[in-house]
């Protein structure tokens, strides 16, 4: 009567791990042959095909990659997006949170409501409305790298698209995060004499960190990711952030699709660092709120 | 208040000891924005991406560029090729040798192509674009400049030229460049070896296939990824069943979809599809260009970029093409598709004296001489051209062409470009998919089809 639970749980498991291993290896199948195709020339696969042994192997495909897409440039510009809009987009998102959730005011659902039901949007269907938006804004030429004469085709635009956007979905989780912070903390600084803008800065934002940077790891990769918002607004190729720097690689016709492999490589590389840095911010920031503690 | 104080402490711990490694990413990001600001506004807007992109093979470019940016009136021209292919290479070989000062916006093709509606909210003043349907269109919304004046000095271009660069309203709007013709590519040595010889109508045509076929070869390579290159092969079984007027007015929407001439192409197609390679929608062009070099496949219907797959010498020189043959011979084979290439002016570009001089340049021989020079792909527009420097294929493209009554653009050309993306792409898509269901799918066509044409 012990034995039978126990065999049946070692088959069970031993099914399991046949199972995962099966799907770890489908899904590693693409990664790796991607970054096996990186490695080598075009000419090679193009003959042997892309699972034959390798004959050559270079990092030539990384080189080119680089210059040809001109990735330094991209890479400038991708930043000048994303980190100004990270901060503004945590910025505005926390001190809405703290409104909503640390103060009892009959519009708290409402307004909570009005941010979220904003990223249920798509961007296909407002980007054209926004589109003239932008392009009918006056912005003079000296603030930005363009000559447009107008918002439309400065990063700037694509700045607050994103810190629009993605406000809403991170004032929903710091909100329901901030509810987890004992009410008694609040009452105590006022007791103590603190104003709202010292109980936000020095008690709540301080208690918010892990939530912050789980939140800055996530807006990381989308914002790093993004390519639409970027082809949609930005006309000059010279603009444009590193995503594009893949479309560039492949022609009219012909693509080497090695060469994209490697680009591909290096253009997730900072997604990866930031995830590996903030890993454990991460994962801890993802069950965050979750509950109301 | 005790759990939750631990848990921020816990969490709080684990800040400090990442402290370091976010402050230094921090670090690291900031100096990259401080040097974006730094080099943007200070390049960007009055040179080429040239300067920034790798350069050893731009430099000479990137030096011309710079001559010209202080003058302050340079032309802004749009080019839908990036950094890095032969393609940017020729245009800009071909724009330097204008001598008019110009500053390159260069994007790559396909976002430049899928963005062109947004793009000519706030075009440069001069522009990459295709002649046919898709230039008149922009013509008749008034989002492209009438040239007519620059037509009125450029000799060089034979008067079918100049009716491809006329919109609906008997103006000019775009200079041609270059282009090329679609037809049957083959390999000269296999066709030597097993004895087969070039169809000129149907009956030989579909010997040869069956020839082919018996030989375990699969007459033609076939790939539809990307949605598009099946409909090089439903223009050309349709100008050869049902004429080329048929083509040019079932594409602007005048005749029907559902109609036994557009079922008789599907009707021939679906006979057609065993002799060509199977599930053609998840394969590259490039893969069905290979199956032609590696002998796996005799045959490719194809536009001649298909050289471009390769680098092997010995094959380049052995490729050759065919018109596609005669399948009706009340039709005849006069009819083929070879889309045409060139440039436009913005409807109110910033400096029109400057576009205008730059769209005559293009249109004269200094500037397709330096392209060619470095990207001999297509064949020049212009009828001035030195011939003896045309490769052979080159050549033979010329001569197709030269023999041909009637030259259509490309399906995707020749009807609204949203059309063919939104429906016609995924109709042909789903026909490869599962060829009973045309009609259907046809029936699908005929209901969207008005919303667009």
């Amino acid at each position: 009567m012990v034995k039978r639970p126990a065999r049946r749980s070692r088959w069970s498991r031993a099914f399991l791990y046949v199972f995962l291993t099966f799907m770890a290896l489908v899904w590693l199948v693409p990664v790796v042959s991607a970054i096996y195709a990186a490695f080598r020339p075009y000419a090679e696969t193009q003959k042997y095909g892309i699972f034959s042994l390798p004959k050559a192997l270079t990092l030539q495909n990384f080189k080119d990659a680089w210059t040809q897409g001109n990735m330094t440039h991209t890479f400038r510009n991708t930043m000048f997006i994303v980190i100004p809009s990270i901060v503004l987009i945590l910025f505005f998102s926390s001190t809405m949170a703290f409104a909503v959730s640390r103060f009892s005011w009959r519009f708290n659902v409402a307004l909570l409501l009005l941010f979220t039901a904003g990223n249920l949007l798509p961007a296909q269907v407002i980007f054209q409305p926004l589109f003239q938006m932008f392009k009918a804004t006056p912005w003079p030429d000296l603030l930005s790298d363009t000559d447009t004469g107008s918002l439309l085709g400065t990063k700037i635009a694509v700045i607050i698209v994103h810190v629009a956007f993605q406000t809403g979905f991170c004032t929903f989780v710091l909100s329901n995060y901030m509810k987890t912070i004992p009410k008694e903390l609040g009452e105590a600084a006022l007791v103590d004499g603190a104003s709202v803008s010292r109980q936000f800065f020095q008690i709540i934002m301080p208690l918010c960190r892990p939530v912050l940077a789980a939140l800055a790891t996530l807006e990381f990769t989308w914002l790093y990711n993004d390519f639409f918002w970027a082809v949609v607004l930005l006309n000059q190729g010279d603009e444009r952030p590193i995503t594009s720097s893949i479309a560039n690689l492949g022609g009219q016709f012909f693509s080497n699709d090695n060469l994209i492999a490697a680009a591909s490589m290096i253009v997730a590389m900072p997604t990866l660092i930031v995830y590996l840095a903030l890993q454990r911010q991460f994962i801890g920031g993802l069950t965050l709120g979750a509950n109301k503690g | 208040m005790g759990c939750s104080c631990q848990r921020s402490t816990s969490h709080g711990f684990n800040i400090v000891s990442r402290r370091g490694l976010i402050i230094g990413t921090a670090a690291v990001a900031g100096a990259g924005l401080l040097a974006a600001c730094g080099s943007d506004d200070k390049d960007s807007g009055s040179t080429t991406p040239a300067t920034d992109a790798a350069g050893a093979d731009t430099t000479a470019a990137a030096g011309t560029d710079t001559t010209a940016a202080p003058s302050g009136d340079a032309v802004t021209v749009g080019i839908n090729e990036a950094a890095g292919s032969v393609a940017y290479d020729g245009a800009k070989a071909g724009l330097d040798a204008t001598g008019v000062p110009y500053t390159g916006n260069f994007v790559d093709h396909n976002s430049f192509q899928d963005n062109i509606t947004s793009y000519l909210q706030q075009p440069d003043d001069v522009f990459t674009w295709f002649a046919g349907y898709r230039m008149r269109f922009f013509a008749e919304k008034g989002l492209a400049g009438d040239i007519s004046s620059v037509w009125d000095n450029l000799p060089d271009f034979t008067e079918g030229f100049k009716t491809a660069a006329t919109g609906n309203d008997g103006k000019q709007y775009l200079v041609p460049t270059s282009y090329y013709p679609w037809a049957v590519h083959y390999r000269k040595s296999l066709f030597e070896e097993k004895g087969y010889t070039v169809p000129t109508n149907k009956d030989e045509l579909l010997a040869l296939a069956a020839q082919m076929q018996a030989d375990g070869l699969v007459p033609f390579a076939y790939a539809n990824d990307g949605k598009w290159p099946v409909q090089g092969t439903f223009d050309i079984l349709n100008m050869r069943l049902n004429g080329y007027q048929f083509h040019v007015d079932l594409l602007a929407g005048k005749e029907d979809w559902t109609g036994d001439k557009v079922k008789a192409v599907f009707a021939l197609w679906t006979d057609l599809l065993p002799f060509h390679q199977e599930n053609p929608n998840g394969r590259t062009w490039q893969e069905a260009a290979t199956a032609l070099e590696s002998k796996e496949a005799g045959m490719y219907y194809l536009g001649t970029f298909v050289s471009s797959n390769s680098t092997d010498q010995e094959y380049l020189d052995d490729l050759d093409f065919f018109n596609f043959p005669e399948l009706d011979p009340a039709i005849g084979a006069d009819a083929l598709d070879a889309p045409i290439d060139g440039f436009m002016m913005a409807a109110s570009p910033k400096n029109e004296d400057g576009a205008k001089a730059m769209l005559t340049a293009i249109g004269g021989l200094d500037f397709i001489t330096a392209a060619n020079a470095v990207n001999p792909s297509a064949v020049p527009a212009n009828s001035k051209f030195d011939s003896s420097v045309f490769t052979p294929i080159q050549k033979k493209s010329a001569e197709l062409v030269g023999a041909a009554k009637n030259i259509a653009q490309f399906l995707d050309r020749d009807t609204s470009p949203d059309f063919v993306s939104n429906v016609i792409s995924d109709a042909f898509a789903n026909f490869h998919a599962d060829p009973s269901t045309i009609d259907s799918i046809l029936d699908d066509i005929e209901t969207q089809k008005s919303q667009y044409l």
